[in-house]
């Protein structure tokens, strides 16, 4: 679908290294557009007069890899058209990509969301900063290996005592398997 | 009554007058915020228990209605806030969210699990989000609460 797309990027610029990524068995999307992290920045000047807006920036995290992904469309009646372009960050330390802000200036805020929840940096951003989160405010919440700090400015995120115990036993009990456990401990709560 | 003489305590008269006055700091946090629009709009009108004077500072209120999810981030400006109000102040706390951390109880890594983990609050009113009417019921348990303050039998007699 994209053939002529990805021969024109891998012709206009040097190491994008364009490839077609199609769902595979059992997935179910769109196929889409992998390049190179390196290349971000002169894909997308590539790219702008062909695609007039940028829809969305977004995170993925595939624990090996996180994966960055720009929707790009173009709002033309006769002819409109849509492409995500992906790229793949193998650093999970610091991830680092050009900001894309030049080009499109939406990415402004979907970058530091992006960087909010992914902790992706990126390269010549006009205004770095977190953008949901508090500015003092540990770890990357939508990774896969988040773990929520335990106080925060003296509040404590999860108190002891406000924390649902019945629902976590009934969840242990639930993996261990132990139905007549389970019931006899439902029936003793009444439920 | 004769000659438009009233007997009353010192006490009672002050309560009473107060819990007829309460104004609310316009403060809103989340969809519940939108019943306490409501809940102070013509439909329900809050003015009728004296309490629909949405202040726009908290220098000049004396009830905050905490409406609506507490993230951690913003539960730092309420403490603020709740410290800017003049005593004697009075917090409701409105809603599941407000209450205990509502849908983001345990893995909502963002919510404070209660408003009453930074502020001291008096009247819980559950729901998601409350109706008016359970709004309405909360103001008036606390105004039943205010009505039975003594102040002056605190400061002159008790802590003399």
């Amino acid at each position: 679908m994209y053939s002529e797309l990805i021969t024109s990027i891998n012709s206009a610029v040097t190491n994008a290294n364009a490839t077609l990524v199609t769902p595979g068995e059992g997935e179910i999307g769109d196929s889409s557009v992998l390049i190179n992290p390196e290349s971000v920045l002169e894909v997308m000047k590539f790219l702008k007069p062909l695609y007039n807006a940028l829809q969305v920036i977004s995170g993925v995290d595939y624990t090996e890899y996180i994966e960055v992904c720009y929707f790009l469309a173009h709002f033309d009646p006769a002819a409109p058209k849509d492409v995500m372009i992906k790229t793949r960050l193998k650093d999970r330390v610091a991830p680092k990509l050009d900001s894309i802000c030049s080009v499109y200036l939406a990415a402004n805020w979907q970058e530091r969301e992006c960087y909010d929840m992914f902790g992706v940096s990126f390269n010549n951003h006009p205004d770095h900063r977190r953008i949901l989160c508090p500015d003092d405010w540990e770890g990357w919440p939508l990774r896969k290996d988040y773990k929520v700090q335990e106080v925060y400015r003296g509040m404590k995120v999860n108190p002891e005592n406000k924390m649902n115990r019945d629902d976590q036993l009934f969840e242990d009990n639930k993996q261990k398997g132990n139905e007549a456990d389970l019931i006899a401990w439902a029936l003793s709560k009444g439920l | 009554m004769q000659d438009g003489i009233v007997l009353a305590k010192v006490d009672e008269l002050l309560s009473w007058g107060r819990k007829n006055s309460l104004w609310p700091m316009t403060f809103g946090l989340a969809c519940c915020a939108i019943e306490m629009m409501a809940t102070g709009a013509s439909k329900y009108d809050l003015e009728r228990f004296g309490c629909g004077a949405f202040m726009a500072t908290p220098r000049r209120a004396d009830l905050m209605i905490v409406a609506g999810t507490v993230t951690l981030k913003m539960a730092t400006r309420v403490k603020i806030l709740w410290e800017q109000m003049p005593e004697p102040k009075y917090v409701i706390s409105m809603g599941s969210c407000a209450n205990k951390g509502g849908p983001y109880w345990q893995h909502g890594y963002h919510v404070l699990k209660g408003v009453d983990e930074v502020v001291p609050v008096d009247v819980y009113v559950p729901g998601c989000p409350p109706r008016p009417e359970a709004l309405i019921e909360g103001l008036m348990v606390l105004q039943k609460k205010i009505a039975n303050e003594r102040v002056l039998h605190e400061k002159w007699v008790r802590n003399v």
